[in-house]
C-alpha cells in the first residue's frame, strides 16, 4: 500500500482547511472501510487522509421536536439498533442492518456510507480509464454490465452502492454539510449529482466540505416505512436492486408517499410518478403489481441487466405489499 | 472386528494450535534479515517482452535483488512454463520480481521498472480459440497436443444405431476460483549451495523436484518445508512463485518472502477450468442405454498446469457411471490468454457430471420414468462395464479405465441412491410454500470418482529412545485432516492409542518421499504404507519383548505403554525398556498401492430440495442429502466436515461463482471477495451426510477416496431440483438470480 499522511483533525476548520490545501490528493476518513480499499487497490491517489473521528458533536443521535438528528460519525450498527430509529424510521434501521457484515457496520459511519464511491468493476480497476476517472469511455456500456444501471443515465452506468442513502431519500432527509466556510443544509434529493451534471463525482461536496449530520423529519402520526434489498448472496453483498418506501396515512388513505430505488441508477433514485400513484389511494385499493411496473417505467437495460427491470418491479411490489400487510 | 480408534471421531491433531492461533502458516515465517518480494505482472493478455529496465527500481535504497526474463536461469518450471519468460500470456502473468526491505518499498520500486511490451494477438474464449484462423494464445498453437483426447469403448455408431431415441444437449460451466482464504506464499533462504523453501504446498517432494529441474541444482540441496495450509483445494499446484522467491534470495544473499495479494491470488492462483460439454445419449424405449458420447471443450488458460489430468477426468462420468457398451469421450483442452486452470477439487468431474446428470433427467422425463428409477436401472454395478479387459492380466488396473470387463473392488452406488432417496422423502413431491411465488422441487444426481490408490508412498515409524512412537511421512496435510487419519491407522495397527503417535509430516529433508496430496489419494497411498509399517513395527516389538520376557509371542499384547503378557498380567515390558535393551527401532515401508484385478472407485448420490423465488430469481437450497460410498469411514467427524465443505464450496459453483474476464482487455473483472460471489454461511442448506455400509477389500481398513467426491454431484442435483420446481432446464452455470429470472421471464408457461 502506498504510504500516506494521516491527520487527526480536532476542529471543523482544521479538517476543512487541510482538505482544501491538500486537494486533490486528500480524502476525509472516518470508518475507512471504503477509502482504504480504494487506496490499496491503487484506484485513488491520496497522500493525505484527514480523520474526522475526533471532531466534536458528530457521534450523537438526538431526538428534537421536529427532527431526528444523526451525526455523520454514528456507526451503521448504532443506526440499526437505535431505539428512535427502530420506532419511527424502520426503513433506515433495515437499510443499516442490510449493509455488509457486522465488522463493517461496527466501524462504517453514516457520513462514510453516504459518500462511498461506486462499486463498478471498471471504475474500481486501474486497468480501465473510464468516464468516471476522466476517460472517454464507459466500459460497461457494451458488456460486463450485469450489475449496472437501468435508470438515470445515458453515459456512465455505475450504480450507487449506498443502502442508507436510499432510505434517507425516501424519508426526505436533510444533509448538513460543514466546512470552514460554515454549515449548510440541503435536501438529500439534491445532495447526489447525476452523471450528466458531473460524471467524476457523485455528490455536491466541494473541497473542504464534509457531511456533519443528517436531519430526518419527524414522521406523521400514522406512518410506515420499509426497506427491501435483493442481494445475489445472503451474506455481505451490495444490492442488485433495493427499494425504500415511506408513507404517511390518514384513515387508511395514503397522504404522503416517497419511493426510492437503489442499485439501479448512478445515484439513489427517486420515482415521483410512483409517489403520485400512491398518494390519495386507499390502502385496500392498492395494486402492488401495477405500482411495481410503474417504478421501472422508462428503464433502459444494457446487454446483461434486462433482469433488473423485472427484479426491481417485483421488489417494489413486494415492498408495497409488505408495507400494508 | 472391533477397532479402538478407526471409525472414531478423534479430534484433529492440529485443532489446539489452530483454535488458539498458534498454527504457523507460510506468512508467519520470519527470518533474520528477511526481505519482501513483489512481482511485476503483465497488463496485456499476450505480448513479447522487448526489454525490462530495472535500473531506477534498483537504485532505491533498500532494494536488494531483482529477477527478469533476461537474467533468469533458463530452466522450465513446467513443460510449457519457464521460470520467467519473454512471452507473457495473460493479464497477470509474471514479468519480473524484486526484493526490498519492506513491502511498501518493494511496491514503490516495482512501479519504477520500465517494461517494453510488444502486443500480440490474443484470444479469451476457448470456443473462439478453436476456430480456424483464431489468434494464437501462445506461439505454438491453441489446441493442446494438436488433437482431442479420445477415449472409447465399443462403438458409439453401433450404439446410436440401436437406439430408439437420441437425446443431445450442451452445458457450460465457468472458471471457478479456488478462493482459498490464504493467498499463496513462499519464503526462500539460499545459502551457498543449499536452498530452503517454506511454502503452502500440497507436496514437498513434488516442489523439490520441480525446483531442482528449474534451477538446475541437485534435489538433495533443496529442502521444502510445508507449512499449515489456509486451504488450497488442490489449486496450490504450482512452483513458479517459489522459484522466483528462491532466485531473489540467492541474488540478495538474504531470505525473501513473497505473499500474493488477494487480487493476485484470484488472478495468478489457479482455478477450476471452464468448460462446455455436449452430451449425446441413445436409449431404448424401456430406458436401456445404447450409447453415450460426450465432447468437452476445456479452457486451460495460459498454461497447461494440471490440464491433461483435468480433461481426462471430465470424461469419467460419461464413460463409466452408467452401464453401457458403447461410449466415447472427446476432450479438447484449449489454451487461451486467461489465468491458468489448475487442479481444483475433483478436477473435471463436476463439469462432466453436470452435463451428463442434467441430460439424464431430461431423458428420464421423456421416457416417463422417475429420475431415481432411471438411475437405479442404469447405474454401473460391482461387476463393472460390459466389454473385454484390455489391461494385461497382472498389471495394476487404472483407477479411471475405459475398457470393460473389470469389476470394482466395491460399489455402493445403489445403497447411496436408496438411502439418500429415503432421507429426502423422494417418493413424496415437495410440500409447496403458502406463497405462490415460491416454487419447490427435488433433484438427484449420482457420481463416480477415481482417486484411491495414488502414487508410490513411503511411511517410516520409529520406536524412539524415549519410548515414543513416531510416524514420519512426506505427506502434506492440506487442511483436510490426513495427519489425523493416518495417525489413527498407525495407532490401530500397532495397538496403541491415537494420542500416543507423534508425527512428522511434509518436510523434504527429514521425511521419506510422498506423493502430492491430491486426487483423494492420501488415505489410500500413505495410509496403506503406514498400515504396513505399523504392522511390521508391531511384529518387531513383540519379537523383542517375547525374547526379553521369555514368553510366547502369541500371548503378548501391545498396550499404550509397552507389551503385556495376557497369560501373566504381571509380566510386561515398557517401550522404553525395549529401546533400552535393543536400541531405537526404525522401519520403513514403500508401497505403490493398486489392484491388478479391481477398479478402486468411490461413488455417491446427492439429493437437493430447492425453493425458487420466481419474482427475484433467488434459489434457496432448503435441504441437501449427500450419500457417499467412500468405503469404511475412518473418522466420521472429519469425513462429514469434508462433505460439508465440498457441498458448500460447490453451492457457489452452482449458484453464484464465476471468474469474469473482460474479452477486450483480458482483465479479470471480479478478483476480490466482494465481487467474486462465494456463498457465505447464510446461503448454506440444511445438510445431511450419509455413508453407505461398504468396507473395501483393498483400501486400508476398507477405506476409499473421500476428499474430492463431495464436490461432484452438487450442480446437477440442484439443477435437477430447479427443473422439478419450475420446469426450466438451466444449461449454464452459475444459476445466478439474473439467469434464473431471465429464463422465467422468457418462459411463457411456467410449471404451476
Amino acid at each position: 500500500m502506498k504510504p500516506f499522511k494521516f491527520e487527526h483533525a480536532k476542529t471543523i476548520n482544521q479538517a476543512s482547511e487541510t482538505h482544501l490545501r491538500e486537494t486533490p490528493n486528500a480524502s476525509f476518513i472516518s470508518g475507512g472501510t471504503d477509502i482504504l480499499g480504494e487506496i490499496k487497490e491503487g484506484n485513488i491517489e491520496a497522500n493525505t487522509l484527514i480523520s474526522l473521528v475526533g471532531l466534536p458533536n458528530m457521534s450523537e443521535v438526538s431526538t428534537l421536536s421536529e427532527t431526528l438528528e444523526v451525526g455523520a460519525l454514528v456507526t451503521l450498527s448504532r443506526i440499526a439498533s437505535d431505539k428512535s430509529v427502530l420506532d419511527y424510521y424502520p426503513v433506515l434501521s433495515q437499510a443499516a442492518m442490510s449493509v455488509a457484515i457486522p465488522q463493517i457496520r461496527n466501524v462504517g459511519t453514516l457520513g462514510g456510507n453516504l459518500c462511498q464511491r461506486p462499486r463498478c468493476w471498471y471504475y474500481r480497476n486501474t486497468s480501465f480509464h473510464c468516464l468516471k476517472k476522466g476517460g472517454n469511455e464507459c466500459f460497461a456500456y457494451a458488456q460486463g454490465n450485469k450489475y449496472h444501471a437501468i435508470l438515470g443515465s445515458d453515459e456512465c452506468y455505475v450504480v450507487h452502492p449506498s443502502d442508507i442513502a436510499v432510505a434517507l431519500l425516501a424519508l426526505d432527509a436533510i444533509v448538513c454539510i460543514s466546512s470552514s466556510a460554515g454549515t449548510k443544509d440541503i435536501p438529500i434529493g439534491e445532495f447526489y449529482v447525476p452523471p450528466e451534471t458531473n460524471v467524476l463525482v457523485e455528490t455536491v461536496l466541494k473541497p473542504g466540505e464534509f457531511i456533519s449530520k443528517v436531519k430526518i423529519p419527524k414522521p406523521a402520526a400514522v406512518s410506515k416505512s420499509i426497506y427491501v434489498k435483493i442481494k445475489e448472496r445472503q451474506g455481505y453483498d451490495f444490492a442488485l436492486t433495493s427499494v425504500a418506501v415511506s408513507v404517511s396515512l390518514e384513515d387508511g388513505t395514503i397522504e404522503k408517499a416517497r419511493v426510492a430505488l437503489g442499485g439501479v441508477a448512478p445515484i439513489p433514485y427517486l420515482v415521483p410518478h410512483v409517489d403520485s400513484a400512491l398518494i390519495g389511494k386507499s390502502v385496500s385499493d392498492l395494486d402492488a403489481h401495477t405500482i411495481g411496473q410503474l417504478a421501472v417505467q422508462g428503464a433502459k437495460p444494457l446487454s446483461e441487466n434486462q433482469y433488473k427491470i423485472q427484479l426491481t418491479a417485483s421488489t417494489v411490489a413486494r415492498a408495497v405489499a409488505e408495507l400494508f400487510e | 472386528m472391533a477397532f479402538h480408534t478407526i471409525g472414531k471421531s478423534e479430534l484433529r491433531r492440529d485443532l489446539p494450535e489452530k483454535l488458539t492461533g498458534q498454527a504457523k502458516y507460510t506468512s508467519d515465517v520470519q527470518l533474520p534479515g528477511m526481505l519482501f518480494g513483489k512481482i511485476l505482472r503483465s497488463p496485456l493478455p499476450h505480448a513479447l517482452i522487448r526489454s525490462v529496465d530495472t535500473t531506477s527500481g534498483l537504485k532505491l535504497q533498500g532494494v536488494h535483488s531483482v529477477v527478469t526474463p533476461f537474467d533468469a536461469p533458463p530452466g522450465q518450471i513446467a513443460p510449457d512454463m519457464p521460470i520467467l519468460d519473454t512471452e507473457v500470456r495473460y493479464v497477470g502473468d509474471e514479468i519480473a520480481a524484486l526484493a526490498a526491505e519492506d513491502e511498501d518499498l518493494a511496491e514503490t520500486a516495482l512501479r519504477l521498472i520500465q517494461v517494453q511490451l510488444e502486443p500480440l494477438p490474443f484470444v479469451i474464449d476457448a470456443a473462439d480459440a478453436l476456430k480456424n484462423g483464431a489468434p494464437k494464445a501462445r506461439l505454438d498453437g491453441n489446441l493442446v497436443g494438436g488433437k482431442p483426447l479420445t477415449l472409447a469403448r465399443g462403438s458409439i455408431e453401433e450404439g446410436f444405431a440401436q437406439a430408439d431415441q437420441i437425446f443431445e444437449d450442451t452445458f457450460s460451466t465457468p472458471a471457478q476460483a479456488g478462493a482459498a482464504l490464504e493467498p499463496r506464499a513462499a519464503v526462500a533462504l539460499w545459502v551457498g549451495e543449499e536452498l530452503t523453501v517454506w511454502k503452502s504446498t500440497r507436496g514437498v517432494h513434488a516442489d523439490q523436484l520441480a525446483l531442482s529441474l528449474a534451477l538446475d541444482i541437485p534435489r538433495k540441496n533443496i529442502r521444502i518445508i510445508g507449512q499449515n495450509m489456509g486451504a488450497g483445494y488442490g489449486t496450490k499446484d504450482e512452483t513458479r512463485l517459489a522459484a522466483i522467491t528462491a532466485l531473489l534470495s540467492r541474488r540478495a544473499g538474504r531470505p525473501v518472502k513473497i505473499e500474493l495479494t488477494r487480487q493476485e491470488e484470484f488472478v495468478a492462483g489457479r482455478h477450476r477450468h471452464g468448460t462446455s460439454t455436449k452430451v449425446r445419449i441413445g436409449v431404448k424405449n424401456d430406458g436401456t442405454l445404447t450409447a453415450i458420447h460426450a465432447t468437452t471443450i476445456m479452457d486451460t488458460g495460459a498454461y497447461l498446469s494440471s490440464g491433461p489430468g483435468v480433461i481426462r477426468r471430465a470424461g469419467q462420468g460419461a464413460l463409466y457411471l452408467y452401464k453401457c457398451a458403447n461410449v466415447q469421450y472427446d476432450g479438447y483442452l484449449v489454451y487461451t490468454n486467461t489465468p491458468s486452470g489448475g487442479s481444483y477439487r475433483a478436477l473435471g468431474a463436476p463439469q462432466g457430471h453436470f452435463a451428463l446428470e442434467s441430460l439424464v433427467d431430461t431423458i428420464a422425463e421423456s421416457l416417463g420414468m422417475d429420475p431415481l428409477a432411471f438411475r437405479l436401472k442404469n447405474h454401473v454395478h460391482k461387476e463393472g462395464q460390459p466389454g473385454e479387459r484390455v489391461t494385461p492380466k497382472g498389471n495394476i488396473v487404472d483407477t479411471q479405465p475405459v475398457e470393460g470387463g473389470i469389476p470394482f473392488s466395491s460399489n455402493g452406488l445403489k445403497d447411496c441412491l436408496e438411502m439418500g432417496a429415503k432421507a429426502i422423502d423422494w417418493d413424496y413431491p415437495s410440500k409447496q410454500s403458502e406463497f405462490s411465488e415460491l416454487r419447490r422441487g427435488k433433484g438427484v444426481s449420482m457420481f463416480i470418482y477415481r482417486g484411491g490408490t495414488g502414487g508410490r508412498s513411503i511411511a517410516r515409524m520409529r520406536l524412539g529412545s524415549d519410548g515414543d512412537i513416531h510416524l514420519i511421512t512426506g505427506l502434506m496435510d492440506v487442511g483436510e485432516g490426513s495427519l489425523t487419519v493416518i495417525s489413527q491407522i498407525a495407532a490401530e495397527e500397532l495397538g496403541v492409542s491415537y494420542q500416543k503417535i507423534r508425527t512428522t509430516f511434509g518436510d523434504s529433508a527429514i521425511t521419506p518421499e510422498a506423493p502430492i496430496t491430491a486426487g483423494s489419494t492420501a488415505t489410500f497411498s500413505t495410509g496403506t504404507a503406514t498400515k504396513k509399517v505399523a504392522s511390521k513395527l508391531k511384529e518387531r516389538i513383540v519379537k523383542v519383548a517375547s525374547e526379553l520376557l521369555e514368553a510366547n509371542p502369541c500371548d503378548l499384547l501391545v498396550t499404550n505403554d509397552g507389551i503385556e503378557n495376557h497369560q501373566h498380567p504381571d509380566q510386561g515390558v515398557t517401550f522404553a525398556e525395549i529401546v533400552g535393551s535393543v536400541g531405537e527401532i526404525e522401519l520403513e515401508v514403500a508401497v505403490s498401492p493398486g489392484s491388478p484385478d479391481h477398479i478402486i472407485n468411490s461413488f455417491g448420490a446427492h439429493f437437493a430440495e430447492v425453493e425458487v423465488d420466481i419474482t427475484s430469481g433467488r434459489v434457496t437450497v432448503l435441504r441437501y442429502v449427500a450419500a457417499h460410498d467412500s468405503g469404511r469411514i475412518l473418522n466420521p467427524k472429519l469425513a462429514i466436515n469434508q462433505i460439508e465443505g465440498g457441498v458448500s464450496q460447490m453451492l457457489g459453483f452452482t449458484l453464484s461463482e464465476q471468474m469474469l474476464i473482460d474479452n477486450r482487455s483480458g482483465v479479470t473483472l471480479n478478483a476480490s471477495f466482494m465481487e467474486y460471489k462465494s456463498p457465505t454461511i447464510h446461503d448454506y442448506p440444511d445438510l445431511q451426510v450419509l455413508f453407505a455400509n461398504v468396507i473395501d477389500p483393498i483400501g486400508p481398513f476398507g477405506a476409499k477416496a473421500l476428499g474430492e467426491p463431495p464436490s461432484i454431484g452438487v450442480a446437477p442435483a440442484i439443477a435437477n431440483a430447479i427443473y422439478n420446481a419450475i420446469g426450466i432446464r438451466y444449461r449454464d452455470l452459475p444459476m445466478s438470480p439474473d439467469r434464473i429470472l431471465t429464463a422465467i421471464t422468457d418462459q411463457k408457461d411456467l410449471k404451476k
